[in-house]
């Protein structure tokens, strides 16, 4: 009788102690940007010897998987449009004239951020989570992709405790290599309740010496009609910004 | 002490970081009047062909022909409301060793009106670009011909007046858009386009079915004769990307010569198709690799028939002192057998490296242009760079290769070396 109470307070105590991993991803998605937005942001990338490229994207998002980025500078990519329908991705440059289909792991500016990293959708849109870890001031998430599609096959995501924000994400392939890490820093406060990192900075081994930042300077909570994420409207995305 | 020391340290420390990485938001406020554009200037430098038909038919009779150009292409737009006014304006200045030439134009100019993100409507000169082959569009029905050596290059626009409207759905289908345009053609407008005295109708219907790009496409009988076709793109894994166009013509008519010049016209209906991959390595290569059957083109006995023609134009220069035969022979080049590739297969290959060896901004490639029929081809090795911002640096340079009698080896060119330089506002 003892062992069978024993065994049900066990039963009882787990579910209580057992970390949500699909619960802390989610805030995680809410906490960084709500479902729908219009967001500007720089990206720069920065070589070895210091010079840097520098890009400005505006951004809106509908749902979990919808994005669409528009390149405002510098002039020689200005008009440029990328979308991004869950594993679908395209890229409209004004003078060519027409959308063609790219990949998530090719790079529309260079430097280190690949397509998946600039027109990013929502976590739980693309993984699951694989076990998530208490640690000593952040939750170490260990995020498997859902298909072959997504650009990393596995994440590992330090997440705030207190915030529930990102603080590093380590990005590795299907063979175990580390791509790269993503460094969440500078929490800002950008109104309408949005309170997020301002820079995201990124190295690789694989671009040994090189680093890329995103400096995100508006996130503002704003709907669209389905519409804007076709390709018909990718030479039009210039009209949304207000 | 110690303590202020840090504390400066920190606070110098902060604003370095703040001067490395600003970015203040209030630069890229949206304006209504937009303007930009780019200056380009490019030197090159051909060797010619002496025993190529077309070198004989454009009279060159030198080894080398050096061409400098300088373009200029304006871009500006107006928006007020769901209005707005685009404009690409474009002016050229060329010059070689022999003329030169100057072209001021608008490749596009129209008004648009947006009353809802499902409808536009545009009206006056603009450049639609259809079909998702990279090097050839055979269902490009509404367009100037592309150049497969320059695929990326703007180009001059048609009038029309256009609709879109588009439709977003939940599940497999996920998007509809319809695109309907009316062309028109007289003496004064759209005159290359073909016969004047019609509106000509055209549309594409698009959907993206299981992440799969579908367009259906129909252009009516009109200036040019009715012709149909179907064009889609899918990625079939995250680095590999399928696509392919099909277009039937109806009633096709090509001017056709035999080797003493009687040329005769050709009706009949034929059938265009391009199969194409698209391959991202590893290490950041991307690969394209078409296949395309132009159902429009020259056999190989009609383009050896119409070589022979030259030669005969030829011998009667040197012999007679006219160029009759030749002036025909330019008439006949002109009206399709000098036209950018004019037989009926052709295999187009394109290896680019993404900055390979770490440099940023760096992009060697390579690409080649096969005619399988008389296996003659065109490879196009090219530098590109653009690590400075606002500035693109090209060299290029384009190396032909051929029997007597096959395409590329009666080009007027041999060999050609570009650079060019290209400078954002």
């Amino acid at each position: 009788m003892k062992i069978l109470i024993a065994f049900l307070i066990c039963l009882l105590a787990l579910p209580a102690h057992a970390l949500d991993g699909a619960g802390i991803l989610k805030k995680v998605d809410r906490n960084l940007e709500p479902e729908s937005y219009e967001m500007l942001r720089k990206l720069i990338n920065v070589e070895p010897d210091g010079n840097k490229k520098e890009f400005v994207l505006y951004s809106v998002k509908k749902g979990r998987d919808r994005i669409v980025a528009l390149f405002l500078a510098p002039q020689s990519d200005k008009g440029r449009a990328t979308l991004r329908l869950g594993d679908n991705m395209w890229l409209y440059i004004p003078e060519v004239g027409k959308p063609m289909r790219i990949t998530s792991l090719q790079s529309v500016t260079g430097g280190v951020f690949n397509n998946a990293d600039i027109l990013r959708i929502d976590y739980t849109a693309e993984y699951d989570v694989e076990s998530a870890e208490e640690m000593q001031g952040h939750y170490l998430l260990t995020l498997k992709a859902k298909t072959a599609e997504v650009a990393y096959d596995k994440l590992k995501m330090s997440v705030d405790k207190k915030t529930f924000l990102p603080v590093d994400i380590e990005c590795l392939a299907a063979s175990g290599m580390l791509i790269k890490t993503l460094h969440f820093k500078d929490i800002k406060d950008f109104g309408g309740g949005i309170r997020r990192p301002a820079t995201v900075e990124t190295d690789s081994p694989l671009y040994k010496g090189y680093k890329s930042v995103m400096l995100y300077a508006q996130i503002k909570k704003r709907e669209f009609a389905d519409e804007v994420f076709t390709l018909n409207y990718l030479p039009r995305v210039e009209g949304l910004r207000k | 002490m110690k303590r202020v020391s840090v504390l400066c340290a920190c606070l110098l420390a902060g604003a370095a970081w703040a001067e490395e990485y600003s970015f203040d938001a209030a630069e890229f406020e949206k304006k209504p009047f937009e303007f930009g554009g780019y200056l380009e200037y490019k030197p090159d430098r051909a060797w010619l062909n002496r025993d190529g038909a077309f070198y004989v038919l454009n009279g060159l009779e030198r080894s080398t022909l050096d061409r400098n150009a300088a373009t200029l292409k304006l871009n500006a737009k107006y928006t007020r409301g769901i209005a707005s006014f685009a404009l690409r304006a474009d002016a050229e200045v060329r010059r070689d060793e022999l003329s030169s030439e100057r072209i001021k134009r608008f490749d596009e100019a129209y008004v648009s009106l947006k009353p809802d993100p499902g409808f536009t409507l545009d009206a006056g000169k603009q450049a639609l670009k259809w079909g998702k082959g990279y090097a050839w569009n055979p269902v490009g029905f509404v367009e100037r011909p592309k150049d497969p050596n320059d695929a990326e290059l703007a180009r001059e626009g048609y009038t029309m007046v256009a609709a879109d409207f588009i439709r977003n759905f939940d599940g497999k289908l996920r998007t509809i858009a319809f695109t309907p345009l009316l062309l028109p053609v007289s003496g004064a407008v759209n005159s290359d386009f073909g016969k004047p005295g019609h509106v000509n109708v055209a549309a594409k219907l698009y959907f993206l079915y299981r992440d799969t790009d579908i367009d259906l496409v129909y252009l009516g009988r009109g200036s040019r004769t009715p012709r149909f076709g179907i064009d889609f793109s899918r990625n079939l894994t995250s680095n590999l990307e399928i696509h392919g166009e099909w277009a039937r013509i109806t009633d096709f008519e090509k001017r056709v010569t035999d080797a003493s010049g009687a040329a005769t016209t050709q009706r009949e209906s034929v059938t265009s198709s391009l199969l194409g991959l698209r391959y991202l390595s590893e290490n950041d290569a991307t690969a394209i690799l078409e296949y395309y059957r132009n159902g429009t083109g020259y056999t190989q006995s009609q383009m050896s028939d119409f070589y022979r023609f030259v030669d005969s134009g030829l011998s009667q220069l040197q012999t007679t002192a006219s160029d009759a035969l030749l002036q025909q022979a330019l008439n006949l080049s002109q009206s399709g057998y000098g036209r950018p590739n004019p037989m009926r297969n052709y295999v187009y290959a394109k290896i680019s490296q993404k900055e390979p060896f770490d440099i940023l901004y760096f992009t060697p490639s390579f690409a080649a242009i096969i005619n399988p029929n008389d296996r003659s081809y065109s490879l196009t090795p090219e530098l590109l760079y653009t690590g400075v911002t606002n500035l693109e640096l090209r060299f290029r340079l384009y190396v032909l290769n051929g029997d007597v009698q096959t395409e590329f080896g009666e080009k007027q060119n041999l060999r050609r070396v570009e650079l060019f330089a290209r400078y954002y506002f």
